[in-house]
């Protein structure tokens, strides 16, 4: 018994020595101080913290290199400038002279470095002049435009393969839009209009429209993944992809539209158009059209249109 | 009102530094969470030793050795009365209690149990019939007492059922013309079991102590009963309950009775039995005594386990209710301070520094119990959620989670300690428990920091608010038993 409270007395004081004795230096250390053990004193220093993305790189201090990777903290700065070189294999470095003060801590959090060129990836397999990203089915669309010819493939340029062909009647300045399905594309140019199979099994069934109307602007393909909005000079109307189809005109534009956003989610239409005011001036304004709801008035319409066209032929 | 106050006034005090002074608010907790880590390495430590010594003296043969002491001291005249104070308890847990003693190694004709029920109780007397009729016989004597409810001055606590049942002891004991100066009384919970070596332990440290009167014996309480039945969260916490107790067995100059105690039967009554009307009654027994016999009174740690249940319920929140209703009775052993303050203010005859040494003691316990957890958990991240960008540029503002964080591995660190002596303590597995209860036991130590927010400051600061603004607690005994699993 003795001898076990001699021994925990022994810890007792043990513990209290540690605790005054290291006291000072955690907290000079927690408040940024250094303790030169040749002068006894301690000097105010700052401190600079590394995380870089991606992570592991080696950091050079006044041309020093330093022995952890970062993330890591410089400790015990005195005050004043140092010249830091963050640098990874196969990513470019980062460099910048960094200010330290005394007790504070200085942040470098974003520091991305960015992989070199090496990393560039040749992607497509045919000769293309054009592509477009279809980010939610993680497709790339090509354009071979001298031989006509559609391409696609996955993000990484895998499963490279030709998806059809551009009727050679389409001339002149081109805008393509895929259905909402993905197995249609619209190729569109000011005064003519193609729709262009995808599936193998229907690549076939590809046409150009008949198309006399005023001047395309833009073009959109409606949920149903069988209508088309129009963008004209003139108006805003819908049509039936096929051959011979007759407008439906939705908006009578009084300026040449210049913008508009298809909304493919809710089937809303944003348009830029012109309107009188009271003072007999015309200002420019947004407009929304909601053709989800209203779509089956002028589906209607484009039947009965087409019946009555079909009757006078 | 004094710990409340000063529990509450720390709190605030750092709350506010928090907000308008942050880098002062991170020098203190900076220094608290060192003070934190090495507070934990030296209990752990003294967790370690008291382990040992647990370990080591298991397999002491101590009838032997009181054998040993003969003819200077003779063991033989000794008798042990056995207080089981009762309230709600049936026989589901009162049965293995008895039957523990029957179990014991020490002769039955040297033990004089005691059923002390409360007459308000309905059940009282048919309960009592059933274990009298069970257990009588092979006692030396077997009463069982009805304490009445209301008596004046008295409140509705363990400690007033205790006193009428020692009051009703003396006078079988000295009817059978036996002295109380050969009477060792060993006050138990009404769920505790002792260990078959208990009274022979007891015998031989009472028989060797310079004055046995002036001593209290306190056996290592675990919670084992149950223990591979209970939920995760009740485990550990009763696991950190009993450890706490082996902690404190080797801090001699602190030790204070808990829960199941023994001691001089004739010291209990020179000293006027327990008080009647203050809920810790197994802490302030050892108070009055230090202050009746002037100083000259401590508390002998036996190493030697009386087991208990684990409080648990049927669900979760149940659980967490009743662990936190039965921590706050504990720490409203706070209740003491004053008790022990106001007598040494009426006593001149112990030392000044004694006085001062033990009322600090009292004090710094249920404060720090009152805010550890707090600082730790809750205010320690504040300077850096107030300080805004310029404490967040300092080096301190940098620093802080750092250290907090170094102090969270630390106490990961000291809690494998914890998980391996855990499992020494650990009774056999029962058969209808499969294995994988051992996995789980050992990974539930990782829920400890979420226990330690929930259970580890919140009780103590309850009790203390409680008796700084006046709204004294009622003695709730913590149910216990099959019954309580509804």
């Amino acid at each position: 018994m003795h001898s076990e409270q001699r021994i925990r007395a022994g810890l007792f004081y043990l513990s209290i020595f540690i605790f005054f004795a290291g006291l000072p230096f955690i907290l000079s250390f927690s408040l940024g101080y250094k303790f030169d053990p040749r002068t006894f004193k301690f000097t105010k220093t700052g401190l600079i913290f590394i995380k870089t993305q991606p992570m592991g790189a080696s950091v050079y201090m006044n041309r020093k290199l330093l022995n952890d990777k970062t993330p890591l903290t410089i400790r015990e700065l005195l005050p004043g400038s140092y010249y830091l070189s963050v640098e990874l294999e196969k990513y470019f470095p980062w460099r910048g002279e960094v200010h330290v003060e005394a007790g504070k801590v200085t942040r470098l959090e974003r520091i991305i470095l960015f992989p070199l060129l090496s990393d560039v990836m040749h992607l497509n397999k045919e000769k293309i002049s054009s592509f477009w990203v279809d980010e939610k089915k993680g497709k790339i669309y090509y354009i071979n435009e001298a031989e006509k010819l559609v391409y696609i493939s996955n993000l990484e340029g895998d499963n490279f393969e030709e998806i059809g062909t551009i009727p050679s009647a389409i001339q002149g300045e081109k805008k393509y839009t895929l259905s909402p399905d993905r197995e249609k594309m619209l190729c569109f140019g000011p005064s003519h209009m193609a729709v262009l199979y995808l599936k193998k099994e229907e690549r076939g069934n590809s046409f150009i429209l008949e198309y006399s109307g005023p001047k395309i602007i833009n073009a959109f393909w409606y949920s149903d993944n069988y209508h088309i909005i129009l963008v004209t000079d003139k108006d805003i109307e819908v049509r039936e992809a096929a051959k011979y189809s007759l407008p439906v005109i939705l908006v009578k534009l009084n300026k040449e539209n210049t913008q508009s956003y298809y909304d493919e989610n809710r089937d809303t239409i944003y348009f830029i158009d012109s309107q009188k005011a009271s003072d007999n001036r015309s200002y420019d304004n947004v407009y929304k059209l909601e053709l989800g709801s209203k779509f089956f008035q002028f589906q209607d319409l484009i039947k009965r249109k087409s019946i009555e066209k079909t009757e006078q032929n | 009102m004094t710990p409340g106050a000063i529990s509450w006034g720390i709190i605030a005090f750092l709350v506010l530094m928090a907000v308008f002074h942050p880098v002062a608010c991170a020098v203190i907790i900076i220094i608290f969470d060192f003070y934190w880590i090495i507070r934990t390495a030296y209990l752990t430590t003294l967790l370690v030793m008291a382990h040992h010594r647990l370990a080591r003296e298991r397999n002491d043969d101590w009838q032997e050795k009181c054998v040993g002491l003969l003819p200077k001291k003779d063991w033989s005249k000794l008798y042990h009365l056995i207080i089981f104070p009762v309230y709600k308890e049936g026989l589901d847990v009162l049965r293995p209690s008895l039957k523990a003693l029957l179990d014991c190694s020490y002769p039955k004709e040297r033990l004089i149990v005691v059923m002390a029920f409360e007459e308000r109780n309905p059940k009282s007397q048919e309960i009592a019939f059933a274990l009298e009729k069970e257990f009588k016989k092979p006692f030396f004597g077997y009463i069982s007492t009805f304490h009445p409810d209301g008596i004046p001055g008295e409140s509705r606590t363990k400690g007033a059922n205790a006193t009428w049942a020692a009051k009703r002891s003396k006078e079988f004991v000295n009817a059978k013309g036996i002295k109380d100066e050969n009477v060792i009384i060993s006050c138990f919970d009404a769920d505790t079991c002792v260990e078959k070596d208990y009274f022979g332990c007891l015998t031989y440290h009472f028989l060797i102590q310079k004055n046995p009167h002036q001593a209290s014996y306190q056996p290592m309480p675990v919670y084992n009963n149950n223990i591979w039945y209970a939920p995760s969260l009740a485990r550990l916490v009763e696991i950190s309950s009993s450890f706490s107790q082996l902690i404190e067995s080797m801090r001699l100059e602190k030790f204070v009775t808990f829960s199941s105690h023994s001691m001089s039967f004739k010291t209990l009554v020179d000293i006027g039995y327990w008080p009647v009307d203050m809920i810790s009654d197994d802490s302030v027994i050892y108070w009055k005594a230090f202050l009746f016999y002037k100083g000259h009174y401590r508390v002998v740690p036996l190493y030697i386990t009386v087991s208990m249940d684990v409080a648990y319920s049927s669900t979760f929140f149940k659980t967490i209710s009743v662990q936190y209703k039965q921590k706050r009775r504990w720490a409203w052993g706070v209740e003491n301070f004053p008790f022990v303050v106001m007598g040494f203010l009426n006593d001149n005859k112990i030392p000044i520094f004694t006085k001062v040494r033990r009322s600090f003691h009292l004090l710094e316990a249920h404060v720090t119990w009152a805010v550890w957890a707090i600082i730790l958990a809750l205010i320690g991240p504040l300077p850096v959620l107030f300080g805004g960008a310029l404490f967040n540029q300092m080096a301190i503002g940098y620093n802080l989670p750092k250290i907090t964080g170094l102090l969270l591995n630390f106490t990961l660190i000291t809690s494998l300690i914890w998980i391996i002596l855990s499992r020494t303590i650990l009774p056999p597995r029962p058969k209808d428990v499969s294995w994988r209860k051992n996995f789980v036991m050992t990974l539930e130590w990782f829920i400890v920091p979420f226990i330690i927010i929930i259970l580890g400051s919140t009780p103590a600061i309850d009790a203390q608010t409680r008796m700084m603004l006046g709204k004294y607690m009622e003695f709730n005994p913590t149910e216990k038993g099959k019954n309580v699993l509804r």
